[in-house]
């Protein structure tokens, strides 16, 4: 049973795409521009390339957002697991606990770490990593939680402790494979989350990507704008990459099951 | 407090499987009652790396330069610039979250109906969109609707002078125009679901019953999803509320928005000794967010009531 698209919806879509179209493709064309402007070709690229915080920038927000990754998994993972198992009591207060960064501004929570955290953690920058993590609680509790709730997990865990597996191995080889999908889903956000942060990153005096093109922008605007489309279209490319990867794992079950 | 919820379960079936799986459920798994244990790592992380800030901002919020009680932070924060910061914030914050509400469910209503294939990679893109913000966002609006921008150029000679007017990107409505750049995409995220609750076999029913287009749309899909609407409406006005990486960029230091006046007490760009004020000033943004949330729990139960 499917909805039917009608000439009404093309029309929405066709202006959607256009709104968003034009501004990514207006950004392309000043990307590639040289010689003032009079031709065109990758110079800027080149250029950015070459910039001596290019790489070391790059590689740190890769490093939070792979920590950030890391750490929501060892915390939210048992967590959401555990409501729904024998913690279904404390499930409404941790449900909301993890909507309260929603409604905290970013600048409020920024200020907050500034004043509260010790100079110990003040002192690296893998502190962002541990804001992170509070910052992306709504995406990745709701992500978990759905998750769970599709599976049968009551039956599962019996399943797996009466034939003798520990909670570990319970956690590491039934429920983990089991809610998969919402597990990268929940990686994926937080690292998607990491890479982009810009607030916390400048506002606590850290350098990143985000806050190091903030920096360059300064000096070469067309060197800027290319970056910022590498930047994006990167972003894309992971996305779409990850979006369409797991239904390349299904076919392949289905081939070994058949 | 939870709009997602209200996001996915706008349509009362959305909840059935998830009733069937407790339902069937034959009994708990342990006899003891449930310890917190498991739970110690959860909240110690969240109480300090959450609760514990927090906390310290609305202390210090209170607080005069010498450590006294004061309420002089929060008498300055409703009054000059901060307070034209506020109103100019909520102004925006609204105007953007109104109008990418309306355009972002039309665009949800097409893209729900478009091949699951298409469908997900469109909902990937729209993920990006969602989170693309300062400098990077600022130079696409420049690159295209600035003075020199290919769709100011474009329209320009298809006889449409968009800076004849008072118009410019670092305006009102200019931010308006790139903040719906990244609210649209976000509204698309969460509406979505709510959406494809929505079965056409109601709307079967509603045809075979008599009822007309006007009927379905009165009696079946606004009441079905005013609720996911609202919820999101005033996420996306949180969400602009409390955007500044895009505010930074776009304003220069023209508009004061409320973000940036914080950001610019933090970095003590402005007078030394007024930290205490930035603390005041993030207290009252708690505020107006915790403010717009409890209007949307109100409104969810007055429509929960009325049905």
């Amino acid at each position: 049973m499917k909805l039917k698209l009608r000439p009404a919806h093309y029309l929405i879509l066709l202006g959607g795409a256009l709104f968003f179209v034009f501004p990514l493709m207006a950004a392309v064309e000043f990307s590639l521009r040289t010689n003032q402007g009079k031709s065109y070709g990758l110079a800027n690229y080149r250029w950015f390339l070459h910039q001596d915080g290019f790489r070391p920038n790059l590689f740190m927000s890769f490093k939070l957002a792979a920590l950030t990754a890391v750490l929501v998994l060892a915390l939210m993972v048992p967590t959401v697991v555990y409501t729904h198992l024998g913690g279904a009591k404390w499930r409404r207060l941790i449900e909301f606990i993890c909507l309260v960064p929603l409604v905290v501004p970013v600048v409020s929570f920024a200020i907050g770490a500034i004043t509260a955290m010790p100079t110990l953690l003040q002192s690296t920058p893998y502190e962002l990593s541990f804001l992170y993590v509070i910052i992306s609680l709504p995406y990745t509790y709701r992500a978990l939680d759905v998750g769970l709730s599709s599976v049968p997990l009551t039956t599962l865990v019996e399943a797996s402790r009466s034939i003798g597996a520990s909670s570990r191995h319970t956690l590491q080889f039934v429920v983990i494979p089991s809610i998969r999908s919402a597990v990268n889903g929940a990686i994926f956000l937080a690292i998607a989350l990491s890479l982009g942060e810009f607030t916390l990153a400048v506002l606590l005096h850290w350098d990143t990507f985000p806050t190091w093109i903030n920096n360059v922008s300064q000096d070469n605007v067309l060197g800027a704008i290319s970056l910022s489309v590498f930047a994006l279209f990167g972003a894309i490319f992971i996305v779409l990459i990850v979006a369409l990867a797991p239904n390349i794992r299904k076919s392949e079950k289905i081939e070994e099951s058949a | 407090m939870s709009t997602f919820e209200a996001a996915t379960a706008a349509g009362t079936s959305g909840g059935g499987s998830l009733t069937l799986t407790k339902a069937t459920r034959p009994h708990k798994i342990k006899g003891k009652r449930s310890s917190l244990l498991p739970l110690v790592p959860f909240f110690a992380f969240v109480g300090y790396f959450l609760i514990y800030p927090l906390f310290t901002v609305s202390k210090d919020a209170f607080l005069d330069n010498s450590g006294h009680f004061t309420l002089a932070n929060f008498s300055q924060a409703f009054h000059g610039v901060y307070a034209q910061g506020f109103l100019l914030s909520m102004r925006l914050s609204l105007a953007s979250a109104l109008v990418s509400a309306v355009i972002g469910a039309a665009l949800a209503s097409a893209i729900v109906r478009i091949g699951q294939q298409s469908r997900k990679v469109l909902v990937a893109i729209a993920s990006v969109l969602a989170n693309t913000g300062g400098v990077p966002l600022a130079f696409m609006f420049i690159a295209s609707f600035g003075a020199q921008g290919l769709v100011t150029k474009a329209l320009k000679f298809a006889g449409i002078d968009l800076y004849a007017g008072r118009f410019t990107l670092f305006s009102f409505m200019g931010l308006l125009l790139v903040y719906c750049f990244f609210q649209i995409p976000l509204m698309v995220l969460i509406f979505s679901p709510a959406l494809e609750n929505v079965r056409p076999e109601w709307r079967e029913a509603n045809d075979s019953l008599g009822g007309s287009k006007v009927d379905y749309f009165k009696n079946v899909s606004v009441p079905l999803l005013f609720p996911a609407f609202l919820s999101t409406t005033l996420l996306l006005f949180a969400n602009a509320f409390s955007a500044y990486a895009t505010a930074r960029a776009m304003t220069a230091g023209q508009m004061p928005l409320v973000p940036l006046l914080i950001g610019n007490l933090v970095d003590g760009n402005v007078i030394a000794n007024q930290e205490h004020l930035g603390h005041a000033l993030a207290v009252v943004m708690i505020g107006v967010s915790l403010v717009v949330m409890s209007m949307y729990l109100v409104v969810l139960r007055l429509t929960k009531s009325r049905s």
